[in-house]
């Protein structure tokens, strides 16, 4: 990390103060009693006397409280006690991971070739991931300068609500990480490719200076992350790496001082599994989109709109949340993108852009990972459409983006007999019409609201001026020309990427600040990486080139202790 | 793992159809349980009792993926017999594997849902 711009002082950051006077946590739960299993049942609901541990009714199970203690948080229940005698086997190791994902396989691997004994237990069958694209600085081809212009734009994009401590530690390891990632996918036999500077087409110069990048591709579709970690996995077994699959985490284990001393988890078998972990455990479970309470609580914009995982249940939350850790405040930052419908590099094209029933609702240069705000009303859910002439080629040339030519539309069209290549073809959704009112019915608008609205459109382009919404005039192409394209997106929660109070070692902070002994918080579920009200594409695959960085250097941390 | 369900489509069709003609279906079910939930069983109509399910606790609780195994046999089998279902095979997908939980999809007391469908235009007929 480049120690010298600011002060490594004793002093609790801004980030940090705010994260534990707003946040989520049990700071007033901790502050009567010492914590620890033994105080279970002390502040039940219901007011009755202590219980012994394992005896509690399900009617008396301890919920979360808000941050002001005002209500009671039914998704976050605390875990119940479980009883030795359910526990069928301990297994001993150095390192636990939670969860194999983009950051978990990673930590894991990198534990284990720093020397530590790592086990891997994941909820579902195999491991995980989505998206294809992770990034890093190639420091050796970056200007200093421009790394910090980098840094001080990404805090921009975060509203200014980060904590800048991280997103300097991505900035001065993930060319390594992700490098380092790249090799090791390779070994297990991913052909991931690094695309190198290209791709970050837009951040080659950051404020005049120059910039170089790693970008690892582990595409084209249906080739993904997912495929990616699982060859990862390859690597990560060859190296030693235990994973016990089809177990969920179900609980901490501390002892009476709150240090987290393993996990337990369940088999399918219904049979619990106590994993001691000696030097530590990682929890890299990812985010809660799939937790509905969870979810409206601190997203309450994304409660129309569709899920694009399954199974993302906000565990580790609910983990680290009863092992003292802080949830960071109500307001998370959300990422909600369609890749899919359409080609991904005509995405933030300013085409005219038109709502679920066909009607223009936005100055269209507002890029498609913001758009989700326009249409978060349960009428619109997340859908919308582009719409364009067959003059788009000459005529959209210059603008930012990629133009794909008709021929590789057809790749995207589901009414179109060529084979499909590179795609998810259940979910393409491109078409091409020789009237408005058909492509209308082809993108499921509304053939006479669509009609009027290019009608409008084409007289606001032949004015020149854009007096519905201010689009720039190099922006504005008329709608005249058949046949008519459509691409109908619908932007769906790709993930939620505020998590939970850490260092920057990840290791989980409690309400006090302090840190938790043996709790290491990576991925999604890892906070203060973000903070804005969405998740920024300033540079293309930050969100899995983060994973993949802290997943790393956590690795490597927790095994060297 | 123990099967009592023939697991060939074919074979268990015929049961279905035997237990029909017979009768037996729902006179099992008014005879097997107390709840309203058994006179909308897909397999009271064959004869099976709640309590071969949900087990003899007085607090019935959601019936684990693995109960339905030890009568319909193993995911992989399942998954193999679905092979060449189109336009993709419901039984190993990107997400679980051959482990999705059965319970996902197929609903005993009410009507079965396509849990691809939100994303995918996969319109599998769920039974």
């Amino acid at each position: 990390m480049s120690q010298e711009h600011f002060q490594e002082d004793k002093e609790t950051d801004q980030y940090t103060k705010q994260v534990i006077e707003n946040g989520l946590s049990r700071r007033s739960f901790l502050s009567r009693a010492a914590g620890g299993a033994a105080a279970a049942g002390l502040f039940g609901l219901s007011g009755l006397p202590a219980v012994a541990a394992g005896t509690a009714k399900t009617r008396d199970l301890e919920v979360a409280t808000s941050s002001d203690g005002g209500a009671t948080l039914s998704f976050l229940p605390k875990p119940k006690p479980i009883r030795d005698r359910e526990i069928a086997e301990t297994l001993t190791f150095d390192v636990v991971v939670v969860g194999a994902g983009a950051s978990g396989v990673p930590a894991a691997l990198s534990a284990a070739e720093n020397g530590a004994k790592v086990a891997v237990i994941q909820k579902a069958p195999f491991a995980l991931s989505q998206g294809n694209t992770g990034s890093g600085v190639d420091l050796a081809t970056s200007e200093k300068a421009g790394v910090e212009a980098l840094v001080a734009r990404l805090i921009a994009d975060s509203n200014h609500r980060c904590n800048p401590k991280l997103i300097r530690q991505w900035a001065y390891h993930s060319g390594e990480a992700v490098r380092w990632v790249i090799d090791r996918a390779r070994q297990g036999g991913s052909p991931v490719v690094d695309q190198g500077s290209p791709v970050q087409r837009a951040i080659l110069k950051v404020n005049g200076y120059g910039m170089g990048y790693v970008t690892s591709f582990f595409g084209p579709k249906p080739y993904t992350t997912g495929d990616g970690m699982r060859h990862l996995a390859k690597t990560a077994e060859k190296a030693g790496v235990r994973f016990f699959y089809l177990m969920p985490a179900v609980q901490l284990v501390q002892n009476k001082a709150g240090e987290v001393m393993g996990v337990i988890a369940k088999g399918s078998n219904g049979k619990y599994t106590k994993f001691l972990a000696k030097k530590g455990v990682i929890l890299a479970t990812g985010d809660y989109q799939n937790n509905k309470a969870m979810s409206d609580y601190f997203v309450p914009d994304v409660k129309h709109l569709g899920r694009k995982q399954l199974d993302k249940t906000g565990d580790g939350f609910a983990l680290a949340y009863w092992a003292g850790g802080v949830i960071e405040p109500i307001g998370h930052t959300k990422m909600l993108h369609d890749f899919d419908a359409g080609p991904a590099s005509m995405c933030d094209m300013p085409f005219l852009a038109v709502d679920r029933k066909g009607r223009r609702f936005v100055n269209e240069t507002v890029e498609m990972s913001l758009l989700n705000n326009y249409l978060r009303d349960a009428e619109n859910a997340g859908h919308y459409s582009q719409i364009f002439d067959s003059n788009y080629m000459a005529q959209a040339a210059t603008w930012p983006g990629k133009l794909v030519p008709p021929e590789g539309l057809k790749n995207y069209m589901p009414d179109d007999p060529s084979p499909k290549k590179g795609v998810f073809e259940s979910q393409v959704n491109t078409h091409v019409a020789d009237t408005i009112e058909e492509l209308a019915r082809k993108i499921e608008a509304d053939p006479a609201t669509l009609a009027a609205t290019v009608k409008r459109y084409n007289e606001v382009v032949a004015s020149g001026k854009d007096s519905d919404f201010g689009k720039p005039a190099d922006r504005l192409i008329p709608v005249v020309k058949a046949p008519f394209y459509g691409i109908h997106r619908r932007v769906r929660v790709s993930a939620i990427c505020s998590g939970m109070l850490v260092d920057e070692n990840h290791q989980a902070l409690n309400a006090e600040g302090k840190p938790i002994k043996g709790l290491f918080l990576i991925g999604n579920l890892g906070g203060g990486f973000y903070g804005g009200v969405d998740y920024p594409l300033t540079v293309f695959g930050l969100s899995l080139g983060r994973c993949y960085t802290f997943g790393y250097l956590t690795g490597r941390h927790v095994a060297k202790l | 793992m123990k099967r009592t369900i023939a697991p060939k489509p074919a074979a268990a069709l015929l049961v279905l159809l035997l237990t029909a003609l017979s009768g037996g279906g729902l006179a099992a079910a008014g005879t097997a349980g107390k709840g309203q939930a058994a006179r909308t069983s897909k397999h009271a109509g064959q004869g099976i009792t709640c309590v071969q399910c949900h087990g003899k606790a007085a607090k019935k609780s959601a019936v684990a993926m693995q109960q339905c195994l030890g009568c319909h046999g193993e995911t992989k089998e399942l998954a193999a017999r679905t092979a060449q279902v189109k336009p993709t095979n419901p039984h190993e997908n990107r997400h679980f594997g051959t482990e999705a939980d059965c319970n996902r999809c197929h609903h005993e007391h009410m009507t079965s849902e396509n849990l691809c469908l939100p994303c995918h235009k996969f319109n599998f007929k769920v039974p």
